[in-house]
């Protein structure tokens, strides 16, 4: 009774071992490029910096509509009427030189992990927005 | 006996209370402030809001300006703490600067004045414009400025951009050559401070190539103008096949100058890199990395600071109070990073650069630190307090001004 018992902790325990391992080994696939092209602006913690750049964490973008989000990303902060007044001095870039897995990847990743773990973002998500931008790229 | 020793112990534990609240206004640690050996530090106020910069009458008066306002502050019955604090006016803004009878604020549009009268703590009259008109913009707008011993008043016109890239911190975009924003920004402009109501077509353009000088001062005692300027950001994300995030933590200097008239310090053409301790030409303009702009055109710094601090106040000490190697040195209130992420933030530290004759004589010294406490998530949003402006009293303290939540601290000498 006791051997098993212990078996069965020990197993417990290796799980759990795994499981760290695991979640350790491999990041969300988008996290590497949340910090390749969006932490330093809006830091590590989807933060922001006051004055500066605004929040992501918690915010409405995270958290609505995916194809939306992906068009505000690819169109960035710039020439936008409702963000004039915005108490943040930076304007975002628009990103849509990204390969479409790469802003869905990237999407997924902040939807997931600062919007109450919202439902990823598919590359044909992304091509859909892509496709409602006004300009092409240039 | 072993009874003995403790009451020796409790009695000793007991007369140490009494002493620190017998010098009230000193905190026993100085409020969690590490400072050199000698300097004490008390917390003078705080509840006003985020402060910016601020300025000491010859009275001990204390003017602030903050994000809310301006805030006057009257120590009546010298415990070091105010007792009077009122706030006054309607410029949200960053500078503050006594002159004559006068105090100088500025906005992000505009330099103005208010009359003060004598014994009187709050201003005498209406607020008058210096300059107004500035155009409202979003990166870089504080005006700070400094006033000359003639009340000639030079303001610092930040650059509304990182590089003057064709498009602003997008990756790979060139610069514009040359960058049109330097003829309205990313300089020093020039007014009669005794005049009002100017436009900044009245100024002229002192110096330019400066993307940001947020600390500016008049050196009175080198009848000169001193500025230690924001440099540029984003090097690794604009150009990663060049720079890596550790080459942007760390290599893009603030630099400290003498502003002179007619003077170019370089931005958005070049950055002067720590690391190679030389100017190069900055990669929207060419650079490779090691790639020089052409020889003199540019000035080198007096003082390389390291990348992203964040020079927000500048000060010459003229006080008496503290040892003599401190005079006429410069004191520089470093605001902190948020650009080096994902490198660990940095700044967040008043330092002190000795100086004779308007040179430097040494290596610089971290002064104050200690403000940013943990900073859990390496966010500027989480740091204690943030140093951003710098003021000496009359008795030769350093006054400090912090962001986060508008604290101001006293620095003195041998005062415990």
């Amino acid at each position: 009774m006791t051997a098993r018992w212990l078996r069965v902790a020990a197993g417990a325990a290796m799980a759990c071992i795994a499981a760290a391992n695991a979640s350790a080994d491999e990041p969300a696939p988008g996290a590497l490029l949340y910090d390749k092209h969006c932490l330093s602006c809006h830091q590590a913690d989807g933060g922001g910096v006051p004055n500066m750049q605004p929040a992501i964490a918690g915010g409405t973008w995270v958290k609505g509509d995916a194809r939306a989000l992906a068009l505000f990303v690819m169109s960035g902060g710039f020439d936008s009427a409702s963000r004039k007044d915005s108490d943040v001095g930076n304007v975002m870039p628009p990103f849509r030189e990204l390969p479409d897995a790469d802003l869905a990847a990237i999407l997924s990743y902040i939807r997931q992990k600062f919007g109450d773990g919202g439902s990823p973002v598919s590359a044909a998500d992304v091509a859909a927005a892509r496709a409602s931008l006004a300009a092409p790229v240039s | 006996m072993r009874n003995a020793w403790l009451v020796r112990v409790v009695s000793i534990a007991a007369l140490g209370c009494i002493a620190v609240a017998g010098g009230a206004a000193f905190a026993a640690d100085n409020d969690g402030l590490t400072l050199p050996e000698g300097f004490s530090a008390i917390v003078v106020h705080e509840g006003q809001g985020t402060a910016r910069h601020l300025d000491v009458a010859a009275n001990g008066d204390i003017y602030v300006a903050g994000r809310n306002g301006l805030s006057a502050m009257r120590d009546t019955n010298r415990d070091g703490r105010p007792e009077v604090v009122t706030s006054f006016g309607d410029v949200k803004g960053t500078e503050v600067r006594l002159f004559k009878n006068w105090l100088y604020v500025s906005d992000d549009v505009g330099v103005y004045r208010y009359a003060l009268k004598k014994g009187q703590l709050g201003p005498n009259g209406q607020r008058e414009t210096v300059v107004g008109g500035f155009p409202q913009e979003r990166q870089h707008s504080d005006k700070t400025f400094a006033l000359d011993t003639k009340g000639t008043l030079y303001v610092n016109v930040g650059a509304p951009s990182n590089s003057c890239q064709e498009k602003d911190r997008q990756e790979g975009s060139l610069g514009q050559n040359p960058c049109p924003i330097l003829e309205k920004y990313g300089g020093v402009w020039v007014f009669d401070g005794t005049k009002l109501n100017q436009t900044p077509a009245n100024g002229r353009r002192f110096a330019t190539g400066m993307r940001n000088a947020v600390a500016i001062e008049w050196n009175a005692k080198q009848n000169a103008l001193f500025a230690v300027i924001h440099g540029r950001d984003s090097i690794d994300t604009l150009f990663p096949a060049l720079y890596n995030a550790e080459d942007n933590a760390t290599r893009q200097a603030e630099e400290f100058h003498p502003i002179v008239d007619g003077g170019d310090y370089g931005w958005p053409y070049t950055f002067f890199d720590t690391k190679l301790g030389k100017r190069v030409l900055a990669p929207e303009y060419g650079g490779d990395k090691t790639k020089e702009p052409e020889a003199g055109k540019y000035p080198d710094p007096l003082v390389a600071f390291p990348a992203h601090w964040a020079p927000n106040d500048l000060l010459f000490y003229s006080g008496k109070s503290f040892p003599a190697k401190y005079r006429d040195g410069a004191f520089i209130a470093f605001h902190g990073s948020w650009n080096r992420a994902p490198e660990p933030q940095a700044g967040y530290k008043v330092v002190f650069q000795p100086m004779k004759n308007g040179k430097p004589s040494g290596p610089y010294e971290v002064f104050a630190d200690g403000f940013a406490g943990d900073m859990k998530d390496n966010s500027p949003r989480n740091a204690q307090y943030r140093p951003v402006g710098l003021a000496v009293g009359p008795d030769g303290s350093l006054f400090v001004s912090d962001s986060q939540k508008g604290r101001v601290w006293r620095i003195s000498y041998r005062k415990k």
